[in-house]
């Protein structure tokens, strides 16, 4: 029951479950589907094939919230957005790892950062049109990026804040200009962006679907249940938020970049909500929907490994579940009592707890493997210390972490481990508890709801010690993982908004990610990460549990399945017939 | 509720002395083949339920409240994982193992945390007898207070506590029960100096109480508002008896038969309204077990290890009909006509 | 009986009121209900929750609060969801309802016609082993938990027999619009029905038994008897018309407290997006509003139904108009 069985409402929070991937040949080696032929997207153009065509049935328990494509951040529309609209810049759409580069898109080209990253210049793209049939202008560009601070999208402050004059928007959303900030000559169709500081991930921001390009006239509030007009090859025919969304093609859309936005295959695309996680499992193994939005319950895994094998696809995530310790209470102030956390979870048993190997593995740094900058060794395990890390993670070390726990004095003290109340969370919660109950700890745990609980350890007010979450990537990068959850500057106490759980901040380590937000050049960027995460590691303010696989499920009649690390499923890249 | 009608006068309490209408109705009790084998099956299953730290300590050997996912157990001298891989091409997904029937060793198979159900279902009913009997009584406790003083004062009072009783009445009552541990499960209770736990059995316990206590009053307190205008009492008050004392001595005696009546009835309602929160999670707490808890971890395993799910219902379903046996039996024993609803 | 009537409906409003206002201030006193941060986004800037605060309402005083929810949930209907932005939820019950309706309808429409033929059955031979073996399984059958008989239901039709002809006909979990595919309706909903109807049928059959046993000692009873009518019609006629009086109005408060979100247990087990789920759903997710209509709707409908049951009462039977 609990979240498995109730539509999981895959909401504000966490979940924007995208960003996948782990090493392309590991992700491609457990990929049951016969390797496909059509794997680069060739020239975008659809027209002609013998796949084109058809209806592309999909379901999900639940509607995701607001159409806005600048406010929505669940997962479940970033998916559908990416097929709608387009921002200056967007991920290329490739069944690879490629998916993770930024490619120009309604720009011309990814421009060179200008300014040591302080300037970024695009030039907009001629005769793309929305699918209202109005050219997209510089004009539209300019308002898209304001109504970002207008309408208060969830991401104005944490990624567009810098731009000149954000500052001002942010705190007077009504008469945001953004004067000096970004400035648009018609005449060249030049678009340039000045930050206060620079930004390295500038590019990713861009391409993220907050950014995504509407028309100049749209309101400055919540478009809610209303569609905006789309860039992309397909657009709103319904919506209905308590029934689905039918899509059809967009008559104004032209291939302008087959990496980009490449043309669909099917010519309709319908989404139907409400159906729960069970039923759609069998509705998908019985060709009645071509695919499924929400979590396949752990109990059918084992009949969809078994009778369905060719219609599952497994794929790494860039998502992780870790254990943020708050630093700032005891016990858990003390570093040898982190260290003995990190040292004594069993991530083989929090592994099966998940679902066992093919779902999950044990991760041993904040940053998931694949990432530029993630650590490849494992400093709390059996034999190791940050001092001298193991390659892999061997095993649960018991006896070191007593020991830590009688050397930091801490021993005996009551210990609150905080959990979702889902069912796989709250067995990892008691595994936990019975853990921190064996190296010393009186310990308890403490399960809440789930659209409770990811705001409620935020909070210090609450005073919560020990919990445990999950986190998932906005875009490929470590400052996703370890500036986002350990910065300084994201940890606010007293409010339910602060990510920075452990209420973590070092001065040399944040100094690292400063340094490697600024820095262009991706090797040093990467060194730099990979500093801060050895201080971060060996101050052990979280520990990292296991990242976890995304498991697709689709019908037999589906074709070309083709799946990119940020998105998931393209459902303009399936065939239907 | 249901037509309160009350034929005749309840006999005065003078004439209620040894050997008075409880012997009779013992007696008439005891005659009764089904409601004897009722309260042996419910004494079995509490005895049985006690011994369950000598059963896991002493027979299985282990810990049915820790998780032992990683582990293996021993079954005629082989070792076995305790969480098997599923066995096809992708290797998706695991299964705890099934029945052993040994004794020894996971007689009844494990959950999906390893842990042994057979020990986990003693520990289990340990927890749900606890629950339904102690809200049982609490209930009936509430709900002869609010029916008395409802039914003998009247008026203004019995208006407010009707009216209450009115809000109580107009949510389904496994909602209200759902939304109450909803606000406490999260949080634990807070009263006044007074802070409880979320995790502590009285917060299910006082739930489960309160949603029932206006099922359980309505007929107190329609009995009581026969007994007020009863010649007995009419003579009682006319003679300047105090209040208090013509409760006591008149009509708490009367309407005893009624509360001794509901009580296995509210015991047998508790524990399906236990079971049911358990198994919406909000009930019970983790690690702690009950046997809707228990049916809870099951779900998740329902196509693969149906035990885990099917062994606690069966303990539900042959307790609870004991309780309602055995309510039947105590009904036609005391005599007493209507004792509210027997609904869930 | 006007006067009557009004206050009955003075009441009814009362207790509206009273169920709203205690939801809205437990959802306000429970910590981590806040849903500022929940509607504002993960690691959103603090302007950029100041401003939801605003836009929400957040900032202004409870009472206000209050009746700003109240008139969005009933005069202008547009009251929208806390967790799913923009989400309305007046369709979203009005989309509920009709799947709560079609099982407790079927369920019911079970329940009565068994539990009738149970109970006339077992008061005709009262005394019997068949009078004894039915009242014994209507015990059974009260002391089944409803969730735990779906579970086994689904395992035998769904898994372990699924393939065999006795239950391939079974469709998936889920609830299919009797206007789309009436056979579809009725496939999907005849297994729920007869869980559903499995307690009902074992109080019902009890209860009338019980009523018909009392009834037949009753004056009226025997001088039928004495007119030489023969005994079945007797029971039939005479007795079953008196009995169902109580038959009736506990059919009125548990068809309603079902159709108000009672038959929970049984949603949930088989994936019918009814309203008691929704409740559920949104008590766990702690989203007010969806909170706020769903427990309104589901009072309204109990407490109409009380209130029709008693004035039923008041009409039929001049033996409880004193009582009160």
């Amino acid at each position: 029951m609990r979240g498995r069985r109730f539509s999981r409402p895959l909401l504000f929070a966490g979940l924007l479950a995208a960003l996948a991937a782990m090493p392309r040949h590991a992700a491609r080696a457990q990929d049951s589907a016969p390797a496909g032929s059509a794997r680069p997207v060739g020239d975008g153009q659809t027209l002609g094939s013998p796949h084109r065509g058809g209806t592309l049935r999909l379901t999900a328990s639940s509607s995701g919230g607001t159409l806005d494509p600048q406010i929505n951040y669940t997962s479940e529309y970033a998916q559908l957005f990416t097929v709608l609209y387009d921002g200056l810049l967007n991920f290329r759409k490739a069944d690879d790892r490629t998916s993770d580069d930024v490619v120009p898109d309604l720009a011309e080209a990814v421009p060179q950062p200008e300014d040591g990253g302080r300037t970024w210049r695009f030039t907009l793209r001629q005769g793309v049109r929305f699918s209202t049939g109005q050219v997209v202008t510089v004009a539209d560009v300019a308002a898209s990026i304001r109504r970002l601070f207008r309408v208060g999208s969830p991401t104005a402050g944490s990624f567009y804040g810098a731009i000149v004059g954000a500052d001002a928007c942010l705190r007077d959303p009504a008469h945001c200009t953004l004067a000096g900030g970004l400035e648009v000559d018609p005449a060249t169709r030049a678009v340039v962006f000045h930050l206060s500081q620079p930004d390295a991930e500038f590019p990713q921001k861009l391409a993220f679907p907050h950014a995504s390009i509407l028309p100049a006239d749209m309101p400055d509030h919540d478009l809610g249940n209303v569609p905006a007009p789309t860039t992309g090859p397909y657009r709103f025919v319904s919506y209905d938020p308590d029934r689905g969304a039918v899509l059809e093609r967009n008559p104004f859309f032209h291939v302008w970049s087959a990496d980009a936005q490449p043309d669909g295959y099917v010519d309709y695309i319908h989404y139907d909500f409400g159906l729960p996680d069970e039923a759609a499992v069998t509705a998908v193994e019985n060709g009645q929907y071509d695919w499924m939005f929400d979590m396949k319950p752990l109990d059918r895994l084992g009949e969809l490994g078994a009778r369905h094998t060719r219609q599952v696809h497994l794929r790494a995530l860039y998502g992780i579940y870790y254990v943020p310790m708050n630093v700032n209470i005891p016990p858990f102030n003390n570093r040898l009592a982190r260290q003995a956390v990190n040292r004594a979870l069993d991530r083989r048993a929090m592994t099966i707890l998940y679902g066992g190997a093919a779902v999950a593995g044990p991760l041993c740094t904040m940053v998931p493997p694949g990432i530029p900058g993630a650590l490849d060794d494992c400093a709390y395990t059996t034999g190791a210390d940050p001092d001298h890390p193991a390659p892999s993670w061997q095993g649960a070390d018991l006896e070191g972490a007593r020991r830590l726990v009688a050397a930091s004095g801490t021993a005996g003290q009551k210990v609150t481990v905080v959990v979702q109340n889902t069912a796989v969370e709250m067995s990892m919660g008691v595994w936990l508890r019975n853990m921190l109950q064996a190296i010393g700890y009186d310990a308890s745990v403490k399960p809440l709801s789930h659209a409770v609980q990811l705001g409620y350890i935020q909070n210090t007010s609450n005073h919560v010690q020990i919990s445990l979450t999950d986190w998932f990537a906005d875009y490929p990068s470590a400052s996703n993982f370890l500036d986002d959850l350990f910065g300084c500057e994201n940890f606010h106490p007293g409010t339910d908004n602060s990510i920075n759980i452990a209420g973590y901040c070092n001065k040399d380590a944040q100094a690292a990610m400063d340094a490697a937000k600024q820095e262009t050049d991706p090797a040093r960027a990467a060194q730099l990460w990979a500093q801060a995460g050895r201080i971060i590691a060996r101050d052990s303010p979280a520990a990292p549990v296991i990242r976890i696989n995304y498991i697709d499920l689709v019908s037999s009649r589906m074709g070309n399945y083709f799946y990119t690390d940020l998105y998931h499923l393209i459902f303009s890249q399936v065939w239907v017939r | 509720m249901t037509a309160q009608t009350v034929t005749a006068a309840p006999s005065s309490p003078s004439a209620s002395r040894p050997p008075g209408p409880w012997r009779r109705a013992g007696r008439r009790l005891a005659r009764d083949r089904a409601s004897m084998a009722a309260l042996a099956v419910l004494l079995a299953v509490t005895a049985a339920c006690l011994l369950a730290p000598f059963y896991a300590r002493d027979v299985a050997h282990t810990d049915p409240f820790t998780s032992n996912v990683a582990g293996s157990v021993t079954i005629d001298g082989r070792s076995v994982d305790i969480m098997q891989p599923n066995d096809n091409p992708l290797h998706l997904g695991l299964s705890p193992i099934g029945p052993t029937w040994h004794a020894s060793a996971d007689l009844l198979g494990a959950d999906s945390q390893g842990r042994d159900l057979a020990a986990r279902l003693l520990y289990g009913g340990r927890t749900s007898l606890l629950i339904s009997f102690c809200a049982a009584a609490l209930c009936i406790v509430l709900a002869a207070m609010v029916g008395i003083v409802a039914g003998y004062v009247g008026g203004v009072v019995d208006a407010v506590l009707s009216r209450i009783m009115d809000i109580m009445w107009a949510v389904p009552v496994y909602l209200f029960a759902i939304s109450l541990s909803i606000v406490t499960v999260s949080q634990g209770l807070k009263l006044g100096p007074v802070t409880i736990a979320s995790d502590n059995l009285l917060i299910p316990i006082c739930i489960i109480a309160l949603v029932y206590v206006p099922y359980a009053a309505r007929p107190v307190r329609g009995r009581v508002m026969t007994l007020r205008r009863a010649e007995f009492v009419t003579a009682a008050r006319a003679l300047g008896v105090p209040d208090y004392r013509i409760v006591l001595r008149d009509i708490l005696p009367n309407v005893t038969g009624t509360l001794v009546v509901l009580a296995p009835l509210m015991m047998a309602l508790a524990m399906m309204a236990e079971s049911a929160l358990s198994f919406l999670s909000i009930g019970v707490q983790a690690p702690g077990a009950s046997w809707g808890t228990i049916i809870e971890d099951g779900e998740g395993l329902i196509y693969t290890r149906p035990m885990v799910a099917i062994a606690p219902g069966l303990a539900i379903v042959v307790v609870v009909l004991a309780l309602n046996v055995l309510g039947d039996g105590m009904r036609d024993a005391l005599d007493v006509r209507d004792s509210g609803r027997e609904r869930a | 009986m006007a006067l009557t009537v009004l206050r009955r409906l003075g009441q009814t409003l009362f207790v509206l009121v009273g169920i709203s206002v205690l939801v809205f201030l437990v959802f306000f006193a429970t910590p981590g209900a806040d849903p500022t941060a929940r509607i504002a986004g993960r690691n959103a800037s603090p302007e950029t929750m100041a401003r939801v605060r605003v836009e929400y309402g957040f900032d202004r005083p409870l009472p206000v609060q209050y009746a700003r929810m109240m008139e969005k949930l009933f005069v202008t209907r547009d009251l929208t969801s806390y967790v799913n932005r923009g989400q309305k939820v007046v369709p979203e019950i009005l989309e509920a309802a009709p799947v709560t309706l079609s099982l407790v309808s079927g369920a019911a429409a079970i329940w009565v016609v068994l539990s009738v033929a149970m109970g006339v059955t077992a008061a005709a031979l009262r005394g019997g082993w068949v009078d004894r073996g039915l009242m014994m399984l209507g015990l059974v059958g009260i002391s089944i938990p409803v969730f735990w008989l779906g579970q086994v239901v689904n395992l035998v039709t769904q898994s372990r027999y699924h393939d065999s002809w006795l239950f391939s006909w079974v469709p998936g979990l889920g609830y299919v619009p009797l206007t789309e595919d009436p056979l579809g309706w009725f496939r999907a909903l005849v297994l729920p029905w007869l869980t559903l109807a499995v307690l009902f049928v074992g109080i019902y059959s009890r209860v009338l038994r019980a009523d018909l046993v009392a009834v037949q000692s009753e004056d009226f009873m025997r001088t039928a008897r004495a007119k030489g009518l023969s005994p079945a019609r007797v029971l039939l006629v005479h007795g079953l018309r008196t009995s169902m009086i109580t038959f009736v109005s506990l059919f009125g408060l548990d068809f309603a407290q079902l159709v108000g979100g009672g038959a929970l247990l049984t949603e949930v087990v088989f994936g019918l997006q009814g309203v008691g789920r929704l409740t559920y759903q949104a008590l766990s997710n702690l989203d007010l509003p969806l909170i706020m209509a769903t427990v309104m709707y589901s009072a309204v409908f109990v407490v109409i139904a009380n209130a029709v049951v008693d004035m039923l009462y008041l009409i039929l039977d001049p033996r409880v108009r004193d009582g009160r």
